[in-house]
């Protein structure tokens, strides 16, 4: 199912847009769930007895994984229609938002005075992966548009029909799950200033904001289209959240400014010398007793060939580049390399609070911490998801 | 053209010569697999437009979530695994 957006600028969709976004929902369950699950026996039934009898040994890594499954008909029909229904999400909207464009300019003015603010940085030399390929296949990438609304709707919509339900009714349950998963785990963490590095349209900045309204929430991202329409997202939420075009390897904040600097799924759309830089700038700009909290794909480390590989094959075939190399890094390294004690980090797997509840999630962070990375449902957009997640304090 | 950002160790020959993933050995294939998807697209188009003139004349609400279940469980048989 698609969701409906819980905003004014939800789309005012024909009945036959309608129709297109819920035809792509169904479809992408259909492969998500069915046609990744008949990928599954065909990969023990078929390619991975075929690797092992050319290589005396099973496949032992996503590369060999893939290697293994190229070629199979179940390999072959899953991923042609994953690419081709990835282009449909986007098509399913493209035209409600070109034909509302001067709607969603007025619903965005009508919210401008409220709290919270906006600042566009058009000096910012934005990266390359930010506007040079098409990301996940999104035509025009996180730069369509330039500065107007038009990028954010997109996504918005778009990941209305994309996420299935399985993102929630406001597309938050990644930070839902994650800020009360925070809040219950350490109750007497009380932060007062939370940075969101890779924002996008913020629609996982807010819960921070539900979480501890005390605190001042400054979101940032490189592309300038998604931060306007975010900030106007917030505003129609009476969330009032600082946007600042800004790359989160380039900080210009005060060393030892924030209590918490998160993400949500944004390190794997780095270099690994960006993801590195980011997470120094993370160090630098926390305060003694702060926070660095991601919430990402689970690492190839702790899951088996085929796992692996299924969360891999974005980076081959939906324009995601630096997903595989994110995917092959040691997340405890990552924080290390940058200045957090190895024993200051600590990683966990969430459950999904819209699919298993509010007690689920605070079960997992009263201490049954027990939720296996390697569980096929962590990380993977599916029935009975689980979002993967890593910290560490500074001290 | 293929598209400089690649993950470093993707084989070329992974796309075609317009930097396009392919699977089959047939590139027609991964072509006729899109032009299916579209196709049953434009019909389930159709048969919304029909259950919501349904839905009109009878007073009743369908619940249209299942009913695309059904239809792309239904026209998608043939390609799942026994």
């Amino acid at each position: 199912m698609s969701v409906e957006l819980q905003h004014p600028m939800k789309a005012e969709a024909t009945p036959e847009e309608v129709a297109r976004g819920r035809f792509v929902s169904a479809m992408r369950s259909l492969i998500l769930n069915d046609l990744a699950g008949d990928m599954r026996a065909a990969y023990d039934r078929r390619a991975a007895p075929a690797f092992r009898k050319e290589h005396g040994r099973d496949p032992a890594t996503s590369r060999e994984a893939h290697q293994a499954l190229r070629g199979d008909p179940a390999f072959n029909i899953y991923s042609a229609m994953r690419v081709q229904a990835q282009k449909m999400v986007w098509a399913s909207v493209a035209e409600s938002v070109e034909r509302e464009a001067d709607r969603l300019s007025a619903e965005a003015a009508k919210v401008a005075d409220q709290d919270g603010s906006l600042t566009l940085d058009p000096g910012l030399d934005v990266p390359k992966n930010v506007h040079a390929i098409d990301v996940h296949l999104m035509p025009g990438s996180y730069t369509r548009g330039a500065d107007s609304l038009e990028a954010g709707a997109v996504y918005d919509r778009g990941l209305a029909v994309f996420s299935m339900g399985l993102m929630g009714a406001n597309l938050d349950d990644i930070g839902l799950s994650m800020s009360q998963y925070v809040k219950q785990r350490f109750p007497d963490f009380a932060p007062r200033r939370i940075l969101d590095t890779g924002c996008m349209i913020g629609h996982n900045t807010l819960p921070w904001k539900q979480a501890y309204p005390e605190a001042d929430v400054v979101a940032i991202d490189a592309a300038p289209g998604p931060l306007t329409y975010g900030s106007a997202r917030a505003k129609m939420q009476g969330q009032a959240v600082e946007f600042r075009q800004m790359c989160a390897d380039d900080l210009a904040f005060e060393d030892a400014s924030f209590d918490i600097v998160w993400s949500s799924m944004f390190l794997h759309e780095l270099s690994k010398k960006q993801r590195a830089k980011c997470f120094e700038e993370a160090y630098r700009v926390l305060k003694p007793g702060g926070l660095v909290i991601h919430m990402e794909l689970p690492p190839n480390a702790q899951m088996g060939a085929f796992d692996g590989f299924y969360l891999d094959w974005d980076s081959y075939y939906n324009n995601e580049p630096y997903y595989k190399g994110y995917r092959d890094e040691v997340p405890r390294d990552l924080c290390a390399r940058a200045g957090f004690a190895e024993d200051d980090f600590f990683e966990f797997v969430v459950p999904s609070i819209g699919i298993y509840g509010e007690q689920a999630v605070a079960d997992a962070a009263s201490g049954d911490r027990a939720e296996g990375v390697g569980q096929e449902t962590t990380g993977r957009l599916a029935e009975g998801v689980m979002w993967y997640g890593f910290g560490a304090w500074k001290r | 053209m293929s598209d400089p950002l690649r993950p470093e160790d993707a084989p070329p020959n992974l796309y075609d010569d317009q930097g396009n993933p392919r699977f089959f050995a047939d590139p027609g294939m991964d072509r006729f697999v899109a032009v299916v998807m579209n196709l049953a697209q434009e019909v389930w188009v159709q048969e919304e437009r029909l259950l919501a003139l349904e839905e009109a004349k009878s007073g009743t609400s369908i619940d249209k979530d299942a009913r695309a279940k059904e239809f792309i469980d239904r026209v998608f048989a043939p390609i799942r695994e026994a």
